[in-house]
């Protein structure tokens, strides 16, 4: 897939969109271990957890899988070892 | 209010062979003074919290060197 320099810079937005959402989750997890009663961040992590499940299917869709193991779906041929990694971005 | 740094300036005794070393700082990030953290409390907005390292402002801290001469 020939890497131009918009889709390079479309693909680090949207994967900082998608970290800055995870970690908000890594976050509300923490938070939420020690209060499991505060409705008000259950409600908020659900709802970052949408977004991050749609913002990861988004970038799935245009760019390859993220995850393994099942936890995306393959492009054909198998493409999930192609550089860039995600954790290169 | 708490500072996110204190600094000490150790003893140097008149038989001391090495030299002063000056002053020594250490960190104490908001969370020792912070106890259970209460719900609902202010947060960053989604934004801006993965680049200041926490969702809470209250549990922001830059940990800042030590301006004076030495320290840690």
């Amino acid at each position: 897939m020939k890497q131009t320099a918009d889709t390079a810079q479309e693909r680090n937005a949207l994967m900082e969109k998608i970290q800055m959402v995870d970690f908000a989750l890594v976050e509300l997890t923490l938070y939420l271990d020690t209060h499991p009663q505060d409705s008000q961040a259950i409600q908020q992590f659900n709802q970052l957890a949408m977004e991050s499940r749609d913002l990861k299917g988004a970038y799935e869709k245009r760019f390859g899988p993220l995850r393994q193991f099942g936890g995306s779906f393959s492009g054909y041929p198998w493409n999930w070892d192609n550089a860039p990694w995600p954790w290169q971005l | 209010m708490y500072t996110p740094i204190k600094c000490y300036q150790p003893y140097y005794g008149p038989n001391d062979p090495c030299p002063p070393i000056g002053i020594k700082c250490y960190q104490t990030p908001p969370n020792l003074y912070l106890g259970f953290q209460a719900p609902n409390m202010q947060q960053f907005p989604i934004q801006e919290a993965l680049y200041r390292g926490t969702l809470w402002p209250v549990l922001y801290d830059p940990y800042p060197t030590p301006m004076k001469k030495g320290g840690k």
